[in-house]
């Protein structure tokens, strides 16, 4: 593994043993697990706190872009275990959105909204004469989409290196082909309209949390290490007694499920879908997310996902008419799209491990960091 | 003679029109310590990858601990007790040491995922037990200071001894040491000895490994199998193959200057 | 299907597989060399479209002006992608060229869509692709001839030039190994430089071509005839040149037919080269003429 050489340019080389943030010689971490869990609850209900203000107080666009931004930081987080953890890069999560997306409208959708909408050719039977609640569609969504990136597997983790990520990019589009096609069950081109408005701050914040959950708890344990050892060297994890198609299969599986859900909510959120929204352009803005939070660092794809999503936002200056300097700049539509690839070429050559490399979150670096807590004497 | 550990019956492996490990027959009796020598390419490291299921081969038959295992996945030929450490170096480099021993005992893991995300008690008390005994197996190999450290940071015979580390992790019947000394110290060199020795003696694992050190492998080796071309050309306890004509024509043919002397 | 429903169909996919096999071309020369999947070769020949576009629209040019300077320009356009966005990552893990190489694709992409508009162009066809031929059932577009003719011509010059020029043959000693390369005494550096000029000139001259077809250009037009030309690519075993035409052949073929045969499958049309990929990679992983899949 070469290092690399922009590396100390990163905040990466502050977090590097004997690095200014360097957590030291801290007691290891299961000796103090209980509190650490103690301040994840507090933090959580810290959080719980911010998010009830906030859908008191901010305005309608605020509370909008933050559940966008939760719905993304669970996609890059869940993009993130295949991708980053366990080194396989691959491009469909698209797909796994589209197919999450699609499995629950078509579950909560009344029978006369789909009647409505079906104009083209009628849905099939069963799916038009029912509906049932959001949260059981949610885990059937997922549980679907884990049950569609398992049988792709099959085939996909034959390869490896680049041709996984055309094969995945193939899936990606084969899906999306699809979506347009079947008309009797997706609606074709037009897609579904009228989707309830369900998701909110506690939807989508609640899944991150869960997503988090899931994934950093398999990360932190003997799973997690299997997985980064395939990343670092498969052939030598599979001497060690790691199979490592199964374990691919696990993260790929595992972060399909979430994805799956992601997408439910994020159809119940914008209302409306079509194949257009699930092009392979989804999946780029989740590579941005993930390569600039730092490839492998969950913590960097929550910090990426909000990053994308406010500083997105704030983008959109570039695309509006402004004055600057008493000269009249006319507003360049797409611009925005140009910058995030910049930042993504950018980012490759010049910081290629992202923010935060493949650094994570704990406790006890940020109690370290602040000068307190047990070792940090030390 | 016991059954043998693991047993070879005409091993043949080609690549494209090179044969590079012809009709090798071997018995690796239990607990036994063991060489593999032989000149550059001669097809040790191939042997191996053959062993260890890395590559298949084309002809032949393995046996381990009366298992056929040709066709098996790595990963499974390694939870049946077989280990091996690489030639050229590989292990996790961004992990840290402790890690890179964990991950060996993850394939004897019972506990599913589920159990592992949710820690159940099962898990647990597994994790815990991984944890006390990746302790014990840096403190054999002397690696205890260095554990937080990433592997691909450490010196290159501490590297050496870390993949012999995580290859005691998976808690092996055989190890395969593939050039274990190259590039160690003297002092490296004499303290590995020990371990190797250490490794059979009281943990009970039969040892077979590749060495060009000839000096270490005479006065380690009570078995030495000589390979050249693929074939098997002596094998015998140390002071007969080293007077074997057959391997000193071998060593001399392919011009290497580390000669057979002891 | 009769006779000459089948001839027809026949020089139809001849005409789409040689358009596939000028772009799997520039993929597979990259790939042999670089072992990266050049993500931006569709971008690329999007811009030489408009770049053949301002000349024979806006500068009046003759078409084969017009396509001569197009490639040109290509050709220094992949030379720029080369060495601003590879080049630095010649020694990096191959998956960071390969984002690299993804992030390049879109900022073509986008670029395009500021600077040209999303609105489609008009690529007019010259009168002689023009003609309608028609012999007895069978009706032809003239173009429909010429696209596989104009292909045979590039592509026996090409393979003129890489086995019998000192360049040509440092490309293919590149793509086996760097040491032979050092020892013919040229720097690899311009040898990909070359390779790269190479690859974009002729996705420009397929571009093209594929242009008049249509007729029209557009900013994401590059994006499929990209992705499934580089399936042709490894259809035919990446990194080879013969088989990059041969692949590209057989996916034009496949397509056209499946369209012929199946017309309630039309529609799924643009999934057939993955299904096509994901099945040879399960059953022929090293493709029609390649050889062993690198891992
Ligand atoms: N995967 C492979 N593909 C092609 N040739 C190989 C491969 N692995 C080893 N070889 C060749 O087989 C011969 C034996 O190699 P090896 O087993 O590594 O020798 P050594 O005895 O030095 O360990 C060498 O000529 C080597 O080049
Ligand atoms: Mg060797």
């Amino acid at each position: 593994m070469p290092r690399n050489p922009h590396e100390k340019f990163g905040l990466t080389a502050l977090l590097k043993p004997g690095g200014l943030l360097s957590p030291g010689a801290l007691p290891p971490a299961h000796q103090t697990r209980r509190r650490d869990t103690m301040l994840t609850i507090g933090a959580c209900l810290l959080a719980a706190l911010g998010l009830w203000l906030l859908e008191g107080h901010a305005s309608g666009y605020v509370v909008h872009l933050t559940c966008v931004g939760a719905i993304f930081a669970t996609l890059a987080v869940s993009y993130n275990l295949i991708n980053g953890v366990t080194g396989q890069f691959s491009l469909e999560p698209n797909a796994f959105v589209a197919c999450g997306a699609y499995v629950t409208a078509l579950l909560t959708l009344s029978p006369a909204e789909k009647e409505a909408s079906f104009i083209l050719e009628p849905l099939i039977w069963p799916l038009s004469a029912f509906s049932i609640p959001l949260l059981p569609a949610l885990v059937i969504a997922g549980l679907l989409t884990a049950l569609m990136a398992f049988l792709m597997g099959f085939p996909v983790f034959r390869v490896r290196g680049d041709y996984l990520a055309i094969v995945t990019l193939g899936f990606g589009e084969v899906i999306r082909v699809v979506a347009n096609n079947a008309q009797s069950v997706t609606n074709g081109p037009l897609g579904l309209k009228g989707i309830p408005h369900i998701t909110n701050l506690w939807w989508s914040w609640g899944l991150l949390a869960v997503c988090l959950f899931f994934i950093v708890r398999l990360v932190h344990s003997s799973y997690g290490r299997a997985l980064m050892a395939i990343r670092e060297d498969e052939t030598a994890a599979e001497a060690m007694g790691i199979n490592a198609f199964w374990h691919k299969m696990l993260a790929f599986t595992l972060s399909a499920f979430f994805e799956g859900v992601a997408g439910g909510l994020l159809a119940h959120l914008i209302t409306t879908i079509s194949p257009s929204l699930f092009t392979f352009f989804l999946t780029f803005n989740l590579l941005i997310i993930i390569v600039v939070g730092g490839l492998g660092s969950t913590t960097g794809a929550v910090l990426g996902a909000f990053l994308f999503t406010y500083g997105g936002e704030w983008l959109r200056v570039v695309e509006e008419p402004m004055q600057l300097m008493g000269l009249d700049i006319p507003g360049i539509p797409g611009m925005r799209m140009v910058i995030f690839s910049l930042i993504l070429v950018g980012v490759m050559i010049f910081l290629r491990r992202g923010i935060l490399g493949r650094h994570d979150f704990s406790w006890r670096w940020l109690l370290a960091s602040l000068g307190l807590g047990r070792g940090s004497k030390a | 003679m016991s059954q043998p550990i693991l047993q070879a019956r005409g091993l043949t492996v080609r690549f494209g029109g090179l044969t590079a490990v012809d009709r090798v027959e071997l018995d690796l009796p239990e607990g036994q310590l063991a060489g593999l020598i032989g000149p550059n390419g001669a097809g040790k490291t191939t042997c191996f990858n053959l062993f260890t299921g890395r590559i298949k081969p084309n002809e032949g038959k393995l046996t381990f601990a009366g298992q056929p295992i040709v066709g098996l996945r790595p990963s499974r030929i390694n939870q049946l007790g077989m280990a091996r450490t690489f030639q050229n170096i590989r292990l996790f480099g961004e992990l840290s040491v402790l890690d890179n021993v964990l991950v060996g005992f993850h394939g004897g893991l019972k506990s599913n995922f589920l159990s592992a995300i949710l820690r159940l008690p099962g898990y647990v008390a597994e994790e815990r037990g991984m944890q006390r005994r990746a302790g014990e197996i840096l403190e054999l190999t002397g690696l205890t200071r260095l554990r937080d450290e990433p592997a691909g940071s450490l010196a290159y015979g501490q590297q050496r001894l870390l993949e012999i580390a995580r290859a005691l992790a998976t808690d092996p019947k055989l190890i395969l040491l593939d050039e274990p000394a190259a590039g160690m110290n003297p002092q490296e060199t004499t303290g590995l000895a020990a371990l190797v020795r250490r490794l059979r003696d009281e943990l009970g694992v039969t040892v077979l490994l590749i060495e060009h050190d000839m000096r270490f492998v005479m006065k380690l080796c009570e078995q030495i199998t000589v390979l050249d071309h693929g074939k098997v050309i002596a094998r015998g306890a140390p002071h007969q193959v080293q007077r074997d004509p057959a391997v000193i024509q071998a060593y001399l043919g392919a011009g290497e200057g580390e000669g057979v002397a002891s | 299907m009769d006779a000459a429903q089948l001839t027809q169909q026949m020089i139809n996919g001849l005409t789409l597989g040689s358009l596939y096999a000028l772009i799997a071309i520039g993929y597979t020369m990259v790939y042999g060399i670089l072992r990266l999947i050049n993500f931006a070769h569709g971008d690329v020949l999007m811009v030489g479209c408009y770049f053949a576009w301002f000349g024979a629209v806006q500068f009046g040019l003759p078409w084969w002006v017009a396509l001569m300077g197009s490639m040109a320009l290509t050709a220094a356009l992949g030379v720029l992608i080369d060495q601003g966005a590879y080049r630095p990552l010649r020694q990096a893990p191959r998956i960071s060229a390969l984002i690299t190489a993804i992030g390049v694709s879109f900022f073509l992409e986008n670029l395009g869509l500021v600077v040209f508009g999303g609105r489609p162009k008009a690529f007019a066809r010259p009168e002689m692709f023009n003609h309608i031929y028609q012999w007895g059932e069978v009706r032809v577009l003239s173009l429909s001839i010429w696209v596989p003719i104009l292909t045979a011509i590039i592509l026996a010059g090409l393979i003129l030039f890489i086995h019998r020029t000192r360049m040509g043959m440092a490309m293919r000693a590149l793509s086996r190994d760097l040491v032979t390369v050092q020892l013919m005494g040229i720097d690899p550096n311009r040898i990909i430089a070359a390779t790269f000029a190479l690859g974009s000139a002729l996705a420009a001259a397929g571009g093209v071509l594929w242009a008049m077809k249509y007729p029209q250009i557009n900013p994401l037009m590059g994006v499929l005839p990209g992705l499934k030309a580089f399936v042709a690519a490894v259809l035919g075993g990446i990194g080879n040149v013969t088989g990059a035409m041969l692949g590209g052949l057989l996916l034009g073929m496949a397509e056209i037919m499946l369209v012929a045969l199946l017309p309630e499958l039309a529609g799924y049309r643009d999934a057939l080269a993955f299904v096509m990929l994901i099945g040879i990679l399960i059953f022929r992983p090293t493709g029609i003429m390649g050889e062993e899949l690198p891992e």
